[in-house]
């Protein structure tokens, strides 16, 4: 009997500890949609290597709250403080009373979530895009810089939509970023500004630069004129390899120096572009854009996504967010073409306007999206490289207007 | 372009007039900023390239000519029972091999269910081998 008894006390205090108990209705609808995140991620494919960790760090922390939760220390009181149980434990004195410092250690991925908080791992994914990036089209035609910051225009239009919605400056800021089409930059922002919206920011930014082959077209057919879509543009010139090692170079001092609050992002980007330009540290370049930027994304995702816990993700600024996201997107993507077609007129017709869309920064999909539209009108018209110059020249403008929200609004 | 810290302030306090101005500072400060940066960076840019281009010796003027049309044109008609059906006429001096490359590329473009044939294969003017180079430098990584 007894052992019955003791065996019932077990099974209730297992059942009254499980997730049955603790989970409340916003938990389940959080697993529900990681799990079809889950879906777009692996079935449909959509930005798998980022969309896949965020939906099961979403779950598992829906599942498991506790593996987010932050360390504290709970004071236990003792007679004296040679007490044994005080033993490796710091000591102190209140009020006449003395305790010893019990401390409960945080979860596995408030640890990791660290590099997310203090704003380590953007810079780092950075470095490996450095790594990744060739600069050249942008060094063979600089005009395409214009672009770049043509598709940045969205960012801060949808700051303004962002505060008449109610939105504090710095959220607005944070939302806005969404329109830089880039997510360590989203994230870095968002962090800086307004760290309780990151889950939401960070799965609207990756969702729509997932989403960028399904946006972009459409507004990039609406503002252009087929005979424009059709333009084929000169070959680029080559870029020599001391253009290419000079060029992250003098890029990060002059951004460092005036706008030093887009330097870690910039900063990184650009020792990565180095480490590749330079040709003599190919082992360190290597591990940045392989095993480094592997690793970070994963602590990355897995962490960014179980910030969108049930309570906080599921709110009506949530909805909000993902809607002004999208308008970013599609200002960032129409500006970058209208943009497009004014130099396309500036130079009698030598500039493709579809490139502007690539402003966006999104590497390489938006690019690709130029590519694509462009070979819709000309089949045999290769827009690819002609797109990269903006393509990258956004990640470049992104920066920028990070360091400008930072500044205006952080 | 020294930008003053602002307070953080609650939009929700803001009446319309201030939430338009803070809106209309940031929208002004971020275009002029951005713009700014990247217009620098654009005559810098120019600058060290030309001074690059001095330096590593005169004779890198020359215009290179516009991208030549994709190697090969395949016509298709949607026509033989076969998905893919070789009848490659011409281009006498094409080895099988490649035949065989294009027509299994055209078969996956197209997909099992629909119907391809090929009528000719041509060769077209091609690239010069530093041109090939230059098209490999620049895209590799993608």
């Amino acid at each position: 009997m007894e052992i019955l008894t003791g065996f019932l006390e077990a099974i209730r205090g297992i059942y009254e500890s499980s997730g049955l108990v603790s989970l409340g209705w916003q938990n389940y609808v959080m697993i529900g949609i990681s799990c079809f995140l889950l879906y777009l991620a692996i079935k449909k494919q959509y930005e798998p290597l980022l969309l896949l960790p965020i939906a099961f760090g979403m779950l598992l922390v829906n599942l498991y709250p506790e593996i987010m939760a932050a360390p504290h220390i709970n004071l236990v009181e003792i007679p004296s403080a040679n007490d044994p149980a005080a033993a490796g434990h710091v000591v102190q004195e209140i009020g006449g009373k003395i305790y010893y410092e019990d401390p409960t250690y945080g979860g596995l991925l408030y640890y990791l979530y660290q590099g997310v908080k203090l704003g380590i791992y953007p810079p780092l994914i950075f470095l490996g895009i450095g790594c990744m990036t060739d600069f050249g089209p942008l060094i063979a035609n600089p005009k395409s810089l214009i672009l770049g910051a043509a598709a940045q225009i969205g960012i801060f239009i949808t700051f303004t939509g962002a505060v008449f919605l109610g939105f504090t400056e710095a959220e607005a800021g944070a939302i806005g970023i969404i329109g830089g089409a880039d997510g360590p930059t989203a994230i870095y922002v968002t962090t800086k500004l307004a760290p309780h919206l990151l889950g939401s920011i960070a799965i609207a930014a990756y969702s729509y630069m997932a989403l960028v082959p399904i946006i972009q077209p459409p507004i990039m057919k609406l503002l252009t004129t087929k005979k424009e879509r059709g333009v084929v543009m000169e070959q680029l010139r080559p870029v020599s390899r001391l253009e290419k090692i000079l060029f992250p170079i003098i890029v990060v001092i002059l951004i460092a120096i005036f706008l030093p609050d887009a330097a870690p992002l910039v900063g990184m980007l650009m020792l990565g572009n180095l480490f590749k330009e330079s040709g003599v540290v190919e082992r360190i370049a290597k591990a940045a854009q392989n095993e480094l930027m592997n690793i970070i994304t994963i602590f990355l995702g897995t962490t960014v996504g179980a910030t969108a816990s049930g309570t906080n993700f599921l709110k009506l600024d949530t909805l909000k967010i993902i809607a002004l996201g999208l308008i970013a997107f599609c200002m960032g993507t129409a500006f970058g073409v209208l943009f497009g077609k004014i130099m396309y007129k500036l130079t009698g017709g030598k500039i493709n306007p579809l490139i502007g869309s690539a402003g966006v920064s999104a590497v390489p999909m938006a690019a690709r999206v130029s590519q694509k539209v462009g070979q819709q009108e000309n089949p045999g018209n290769f827009l690819l490289m002609h797109a990269m110059g903006p393509n990258v020249a956004g990640v470049i403008g992104s920066a920028v207007a990070a360091g400008v929200l930072l500044n205006v609004v952080g | 372009m020294v930008l003053s810290g602002m307070n953080v302030v609650h939009a929700a306090e803001l009446t319309m007039a201030e939430k338009g101005i803070a809106s209309a500072k940031v929208i002004l400060t971020g275009f002029v900023v951005v713009f700014a940066v990247l217009l620098l960076l654009i005559l810098v840019i120019k600058l060290y390239s030309f001074l690059v281009g001095k330096a590593q010796g005169a004779g890198k003027k020359k215009k290179k000519d516009q991208t030549p049309p994709p190697k090969k044109t395949v016509t298709s008609v949607t026509s033989e029972p076969a998905p893919v059906s070789r009848t490659a006429s011409a281009g006498d001096d094409i080895p099988e091999e490649v035949v065989a490359v294009i027509a299994a590329a055209v078969a996956s473009m197209y997909g099992g269910s629909q119907k391809a044939r090929i009528k000719s294969i041509r060769k077209a003017g091609g690239r010069s081998a530093w041109a090939n180079a230059g098209v490999l430098d620049n895209t590799r990584p993608f």
